[in-house]
């Protein structure tokens, strides 16, 4: 099994499918995907971080959560993070540090507006050496 | 699904509530034969029939000829909610609130344009920020940007950023009432205080076009429309403040609907009664985040006209009409023979109201509401006017646009930027854009066909042709 992330297509928007052999793993991954697809990963350097922490109902809303506070970090703060690390210390909860710098159009490479985070076909799969999540995006 | 839908003429289709369990009522699709295919390749049957399991929906489910599969509603989805039974689902307005197009007619021809177009691109480009991390000219103080919440168009307008004129010509005046900032978050108004007077990206661009041809003269002349007018269009949102303001909605929403006992199929659908707290607090904000939207557009207004003033000289570019494609509102329709007051939500379509509606200016009451449809990037975009029968069928709508019709993924695979910038310039349009993957995700080829899409309105009778627009230069974010 290979940690990562992978871009899915979708008919108007985009999605993500992320994945790592804990759900913990699998968030951060598909916090990289997200920023992938907003910037280019390579330059963005992990000069500061931000915490987060976050709870939520379940743990879709969970994903949704934490996915729209990263947006939120770049879109209204102008924080591009570029590494994420995760802790699901409770059931629907989460405490992460995330690694990046202060966004600059000189020095990073922009791709695409991300408007939100959506529940459009959301799927959270837990295995007992994976987990799997996807989640579409809306641009 | 193919075979999911009864024909009842070759445009109308009915989605039976026998197709999925929970239908309340039944659906209605506007297509010919090959959109209504395109419609069963992918999710937006499903969707026509989850909006129909919604409490409290009326009439139908319905889906314009442009539709796709979006987010719970699929886009070019309009569905109307009992104000006391029904529910309002901010998945049913969108992410992008109050994304919308304007129309502005200048007084000028190709021939004045033609030999400028580079200098009014460029110029358009340094004037009007666009694509993804570009900030505004304006850095709005806290209480500025509660005004533009409050006040729309006309916080604009009030700060020379256009004429008072142009007011009347936006849907709404350009201010949707009881728009409340106080229901607007903290992290809503960071995301829109430097984005105001800006274009986005993705599907967003300004056009500089020309009236090709006229279907209706005296329509298009109350418009204030004629043959070989240049015109320019605009199509863009309320930026990250809607999305925003969606995506903390929605959050409340899920939350509100174990307290009001509504399940839904799709998360995605998530609803409040509509005149429960979260209900009407979801609509002051939508409608703060809608006069955002309205600003946006009128400061892009001013600098378009500025821009023009600066390359060719002044040439007027007067507001034909401003319309919102994504918004719920709260209307009189004709519902089981009786007049009522319902939420129409238009997600991906437009308002077509027809002659003698109140909403309308004086201008235009014996004519009807202006209807701009934009086409994909390099093909037509049309002026078209609403009609009684949009108000018997549609709860006085009609379609958005082209709707797309290939993923993302597949448009920038399928071609170059560098080739569908040649492709434009062979057809005639000169185009730029922030990023090359943005411009090949918008070539046409990734769109249905407007023109299909508009012959099926017009035919249906939901809206009347008035006008094709051919494009000259595009900008995109």
């Amino acid at each position: 099994m290979n940690p990562g992330y992978e871009i899915l297509e979708h008919p108007a928007d985009v999605g993500i499918e992320a994945r790592g052999p804990s759900l913990a793993d699998a968030f951060a991954q598909a916090a990289e995907g997200l920023m992938s697809l907003i910037l280019d990963p390579a330059h963005v350097a992990q000069r500061e971080s931000r915490r987060i922490d976050l709870a939520a109902s379940d743990t879709e809303q969970l994903l949704v959560r934490w996915l729209s506070e990263v947006l939120y970090l770049f879109d209204g703060c102008g924080f591009a993070a570029s590494r994420f690390e995760v802790r699901l210390p409770a059931p629907a909860s989460l405490a992460a540090t995330v690694y990046g710098e202060i966004f600059s159009l000189s020095r990073h490479t922009v791709r695409t507006d991300v408007k939100a985070v959506t529940y459009h076909l959301l799927n959270i799969e837990q295995g007992p050496d994976e987990c799997v999540v996807r989640v579409y995006l809306d641009i | 699904m193919p075979g999911a839908f009864r024909s009842v003429d070759p445009y109308r289709h009915i989605l039976p509530m026998t197709y999925k369990s929970g239908m309340r009522i039944e659906g209605m699709v506007y297509a010919d034969a090959e959109l209504l295919q395109h419609i069963e390749s992918d999710l937006t049957c499903e969707q026509i029939a989850n909006v129909a399991t919604l409490p409290g929906m009326v009439g139908r489910s319905l889906a314009m000829p442009d539709a796709h599969q979006g987010y719970g509603f699929c886009i070019g989805g309009v569905a109307a909610a009992d104000l006391q039974d029904g529910v309002v689902s901010a998945g049913g307005v969108g992410f992008d609130i109050n994304c919308g197009v304007r129309l502005l007619a200048a007084d000028a021809d190709p021939g004045d344009v033609r030999d400028r177009l580079e200098p009014l691109l460029s110029q358009l480009f340094r004037d009007i920020p666009c694509g993804t991390g570009k900030k505004g000219a304006l850095d709005l103080g806290l209480r500025e940007l509660n005004g533009v919440l409050r006040e729309g168009a006309r916080w604009a307008v009030l700060r020379a950023y256009g004429r008072e004129e142009d007011l009347s010509r936006i849907e709404e005046c350009g201010c949707l009432p009881g728009g409340d900032p106080e229901l607007v978050s903290v992290r809503a108004k960071e995301r829109g205080r430097t984005q105001l007077g800006t274009l986005g990206s993705g599907n967003h661009f300004i056009e500089i076009q020309y009236v090709s041809d006229i279907y209706d003269a005296p329509v298009a002349a109350a418009f204030g429309v004629r043959q070989d007018q240049i015109v320019v269009l605009i199509h863009s949102g309320s930026r990250g403040l809607g999305h925003q303001v969606c995506t903390d909605y929605l959050d409340l929403m899920h939350d509100g609907m174990k307290r009001y006992r509504i399940s839904v199929v799709d998360r995605q659908l998530a609803c409040v009664p509509v005149g429960s707290t979260e209900g009407r607090q979801y609509l002051a904000a939508m409608a703060a985040a809608a006069n955002f939207a309205f600003a946006n557009r009128q400061m892009m207004t001013h600098w378009i006209r500025e821009v023009f003033r600066r390359v060719i000289g002044d040439a007027g570019l007067h507001v034909v009409y401003d319309v919102c494609h994504n918004i719920a509102k709260r209307e009189e329709h004709l519902v089981d023979m009786s007049r009522k007051t319902v939420l129409v939500h238009r997600k991906g379509a437009t308002r077509a109201f027809p002659k003698g509606h109140p909403a309308l200016p004086s201008d235009l009451r014996d004519v009807g509401q202006p209807v701009l449809i934009p086409g994909s990037m390099g093909t037509a975009s049309y002026i078209l006017v609403g009609t009684e029968r949009a108000m018997k069928e549609t709860f006085g709508s009609t379609c958005h646009g082209a709707g797309r019709a290939k993923s993302r993924t597949r448009a920038r695979a399928g071609i170059s930027a560098d080739t569908l910038l040649q492709d434009m310039a062979r057809r005639g349009v000169l185009v730029r854009g922030q990023s090359k993957a943005g411009l090949t995700e918008e070539q046409p080829d990734a769109y249905k066909d407007v023109h299909r899409v508009v012959e099926v309105v017009h035919a249906t009778g939901i809206a009347r042709k008035v006008a094709k627009l051919i494009p000259l230069a595009v900008m995109k974010g």
